[in-house]
Order: C-alpha cells, then structure tokens, then sequence
C-alpha cells in the first residue's frame, strides 16, 4: 500500500478523467459509476461534481489505494444501512479539497458487507480522522475495523448493552421495549 | 499538584453539551499544570436524532434538523434540505438560493462575534466580552426582522425558502452592514494590538498543518493551520457560485502560520468582515423570482414519495464543514435513513493534539478555539490516580484559572 501522505495537492485530475480511470481499472463496477453536477446562482455553470462508486468488499482497499494516490483523501462521514443480507455502508471523501475554485470533488464510495462477515478493512492508518466515524459505525451497526486500535464506544453510554445495534434493522436491532416513545 | 514527580493526574471536564454529536467529555493527563495527554469522549447526550429521522417525513426532519444546534440551526437544514434536492433531483430558485446565502453569512456573523466575545471572556477581557454581546444583538434583530425568529428560524424548505427578503428587511440589513464595518474593529484591534490577548493566545492549542489534514480538520480550525479550504469556494453552491470568495487563511495578513488559538481567532474576526461583503453582494445581485420550487405542500410531498436515491450535501457552516447524507426510497413516505455529520464531530478528533504539552489553565481556551457550543459544561472532578482522592473543581474554578494566568501575565 502507498505509505500515508499528509497533505493536498494542487495537482488535480478532471472529474472525467478520475471517472475513466475508475472505469478503466474497475470496469467490472463501471455500471455503479455516476458523475453529478450541482448548480447554483443565476448562472448555468456547473460549481462541482461528486462521483459515485459502488465495489465489492474484495475491492474496497484496491479503490482506496487508487483514490490516495490522486490526492490526501479527506473523509467526510461514513453512512449505512440494514439492507437485509448485508450492511450497506457509503464513505463520503473529498479529493482535491485546497485545490482551487470549484475544484474540489466529492466521491461516495458504497460497499455492502455480508452480515456473516462483518469486518471491513479500517482506514485509520492513512486517515486518523476516521476513527469517530469507524467506532460509531462498530457500535451502530456491529460492523467491526480491521486495524482500527481503538474500538471503545463513542457516542452510546458506558453502561450500553452491546447485543444491541441501534441501527441494525434486524434480530440485532432494538426491539420495541428497548424505545422510549417520547411523543 | 506537583510537576516533575513522574505521577500523573486524571482531569475529566464535561460532558460538554454542544449540539447533535457535540457533548464531550475531556480526559487530561496532567503532570503538575503540564497537561501530557488527553482523552475524548463525547456522547453524553447522544439523542439518536437520525434513528427518529426514520420514522418521519422529509418536512417534518427539516423541524427536527433545525435543533440539531441553536446557533448554526440555518445550516443544518440548508445541508439537510441539499441532500434531499440532490436525491429528489430539485432544482431551487436563484431567488431563494441568495435568500439562503444571506441566511447563512448572517448565521455565520452572529456565531463568529459570538465565539470571539467568549473567547474574550474565558481570558478574562470583559470589556470585549460584553462589547461583543452588544454587537451581536444587532445580527439577531436583523435575522428576526427577516424570519421572525431569533434562533431557528423556519426559513428553508425543500425546493426554495419560505420568507422572501423585502425592502425594508433590506434596509434593516445594509444598517447592519454599516454598523458592523464601524464598530467591530474592536475585534480586530483585540487580534492586532492587545499584547495580553497575543500572550494567551500565540502558541497555545497548537495544530500544525500535517494535523490538521490528517485529522481532516474542518472550517477555520483547519484554515487557522493554514489549509486553504473552504466548500464556498473549494464547491461553490446557493448563491457563492456567483461570488468570487477566498478562503481566509493566517498566512495572507500576518505572513506566517502557527496554527494556534490566536490564528483561529484571527481567521475568525477576519470572516466577519468577508460575510458583510457576501452579504452585500448579495444584496446587490439579488435575481427576482420565485421562492420555491413547488409551493404546494402536498405535491411535494406525493413527490418526495415518488423520489428514489441517496443525497448527499457539504456546507460551510461557521464551525466548517457540515455534511448531511439522506436516502429516499421510492413508495415511502419517510426517508430511509438520515446521517449528520456536524463540523466539531471532525474537529474534535484533533482536540488530543492540541491539548499536548499546554497548560491546564489553557484548556478553557483550547477547548473553545474549535468552536464547540460549551453551554452546559458543568464542572470537572480532579482526580489523584495514585491515592483515587477526587477533589471537584466547578467551571466557574476552571474559568478563574484561566483568569488569573493572564493577571499573572499581567504583573498584578
């Protein structure tokens, strides 16, 4: 893996172009790619783009090693869901953030992990502003990180009963009596 | 407590109630007055907004998003209502996107002179303090004179925003402008000229820029180490897309970065000068127009039924960057999920870094310089490891502290 850089370039690639390289080294996910434009003002020019891009789990590091050598990948927020079979998680980064006006492009990357294997590889090493986002996902969601040093809870009570995922849609989940209604 | 005795003590303050994701407790090693590491805990009032989100409609969230926060309630439902217009595909009125702008530079304004003012107060300048809170007053009429409201202001919507900007709001705005051009030198001349708010200020908190990208710091906690960023300028949305804005970094206006509480303050104060030339500009390239993409309540939401997708939005909030993800399945009425991710979720992951090698009467200060609402911050409990003797300290203790170094400093 390329050793952890730690800081932005100015040397930015057009979204096109990271496209038609994602496309060319991970044809087989080329149908989950989608490039937005956003919009804004009285004028019709385009103020930025995000890229959108789902893998398999197999893949998740070899897209992120792609992604790191094009600049310091800035993490946002990892997003998920109980999709039944799997936990769908979507890690929203930024590529180019200090590179210029309009330069900067959002990408999503989504990755379902099968619930009879809920470990994903962890991020930490290369982005240590991970590491709220990896143990919230852990305790919400029961997925663990491989890698990620500190696994104690975060945002649920010390006294939490870990069986309980609140996030999860299934066995895991709370159930009806763990909810206090307030309304 | 001595220093230099190779025995460490145990200081948690908090929790520290600060919004959605904000409520954390401090854990210092100190060594003496040394503070030699620091452990964070947030979660004290984790309140599972985004589990409750799933049971509701994308209006109704927008009610609940604004009470994510007290003071940046604006740009949480700005990032909230974006993400639903990026799932949704909706295209909003230039109108109400300069309407949104002037919202957000003006929210922007009003959390700025705060935090300058509390920072004032926490070293002990009073009378800054209180001049601050005076100047701030003028910021909150202007937003009640446009929403109504002083706090939460109930003035975006999917698709537009629901109070128009008339001429006499108008006018109320260009007399803030004048004011603040006029009076909030002060600020300035606390930044430039005072030589106790320097000496507490320069070289304590320090952040370097490798941190600070690493660590994925955010708004002006990351452009006080020096990064240029800025999502106003770095992914222009609303009405920025017609502006030309540059982040606002140390190194433009004292030459050099040290990445300390002084230069987030400064990054701050000078913030408060480019939001009243946005907030001009605005005024000035304001399109006529509608307000909202579709008025009709019930339309929108029949469909918002219909949407299917995942949103997703980055703003600029006075904090940094606030990201909201949210995804809308087709044939339901409720949004799946939610995910809110506030600015000092981000920047409290720096917080240890800081903290290093400082003083324990630093805290209040370095704790404050990210810019964390520490309203309810109740007491801390000092801990001897070695004995387990605890000894509570209120914050009103901890505040004096912090007080009577600059007295110190101040030869009294």
């Amino acid at each position: 893996m390329k050793p952890r850089c730690a800081d932005y370039t100015d040397e930015i690639m057009s979204p096109e172009k990271v496209l038609s390289l994602l496309k060319r080294k991970f044809r087989k996910f080329s149908d989950t790619m989608e490039l937005r434009d956003y919009r804004g003002g009285a004028g019709t020019d385009v103020g930025y783009q995000t890229l959108w891009v789902q893998v398999e789990k197999s893949k998740f590091l070899d897209l992120i090693d792609l992604l790191r050598e094009l600049d310091f990948l800035h993490f946002h927020i990892t997003s998920g869901d109980d999709i039944g079979e799997a936990v769908q998680l979507n890690y929203h980064f930024s590529l180019f953030r200090c590179a210029g006006r309009g330069k900067r492009l959002g990408v999503t990357v989504t990755v379902d992990v099968p619930k009879d294997d809920l470990v994903m590889p962890s991020l930490w090493q290369w982005i240590p502003g991970i590491e709220y986002s990896e143990r919230e996902i852990r305790e919400m969601f029961g997925v663990d990180f491989d890698g990620l040093p500190n696994k104690a809870l975060i945002f649920l009570p010390e006294d939490w009963n870990e069986d309980i995922k609140p996030w999860r849609r299934d066995e895991a989940g709370p159930k009806p009596e763990d909810i206090r209604e307030l309304s | 407590m001595a220093e230099g005795s190779n025995k460490t003590y145990k200081v948690p303050i908090g929790p520290v109630h600060v919004g959605l994701k904000e409520p954390i407790t401090a854990w210092l090693d100190v060594d003496g007055e040394r503070i030699k590491d620091a452990t964070i805990r947030p979660g004290a009032i984790h309140r599972g907004i985004e589990f409750m989100a799933r049971d509701r409609n994308p209006i109704q969230i927008i009610y609940l998003a604004e009470r994510i926060c007290g003071i940046c309630s604006f740009a949480h439902i700005v990032a909230f209502v974006r993400a639903i217009e990026d799932a949704a595909k909706i295209e909003v009125p230039a109108r109400a996107q300069y309407i949104r702008t002037i919202v957000l530079e003006l929210e922007r304004i009003h959390s700025h002179i705060l935090w300058a003012g509390v920072a004032c107060y926490t070293f002990g300048y009073d009378s800054a303090f209180h001049l601050g809170m005076i100047l701030r007053e003028k910021v909150m009429d202007v937003l009640e004179a446009l929403t109504g409201n002083r706090v939460n202001y109930g003035t975006g919507t999917i698709g537009g925003v629901r109070r128009d900007i008339t001429p006499t709001v108008e006018k109320v705005i260009r007399e803030m402008i004048d004011l603040y051009r006029n009076e909030f030198s002060i600020f300035y001349d606390v930044v430039t000229q005072d030589p106790i708010a320097k000496a507490r200020m320069r070289n304590v908190g320090v952040l370097s820029r490798e941190d600070a990208v690493t660590h994925c710091a955010l708004g002006p906690t990351a452009r006080g180490s020096g990064l240029r960023v800025d999502l106003r300028w770095s992914s222009p949305y609303e009405a920025y897309c017609d502006m030309d804005i540059k982040p606002v970094v140390p190194q433009d206006h004292t030459g050099e970065v040290y990445g300390d509480v002084f230069d987030r303050f400064l990054v701050r104060v000078l913030e408060v000068y480019q939001s009243i030339e946005i907030l001009e500009d605005a005024l000035a390239g304001m399109p006529a127009g509608e307000l909202m993409w579709e008025p009709k309540l019930p339309k929108l939401l029949n469909y918002l039924k219909q949407a299917d997708g995942t949103g997703w939005s980055s703003i600029e909030a006075p904090r940094g960057d606030d990201t909201h993800a949210v995804r809308l399945t087709a044939g339901q009425e409720n949004i799946t999920w939610w995910k809110v991710r506030a600015p000092t979720y981000a920047n409290a992951v720096s917080w240890p870094i800081m903290f290093r090698e400082n003083d324990l009467a630093d805290s209040p200060l370095i704790i404050n310089s990210i810019d964390p609402c520490i309203s309810c911050m109740e007491r801390m409990v000092v801990t001897d490891r070695s004995s387990g003797a605890e000894q509570v300290v209120t914050k009103a203790d901890l505040i004096e502290r912090c007080r009577d170094k600059t007295r110190r400093m101040m030869g009294s």
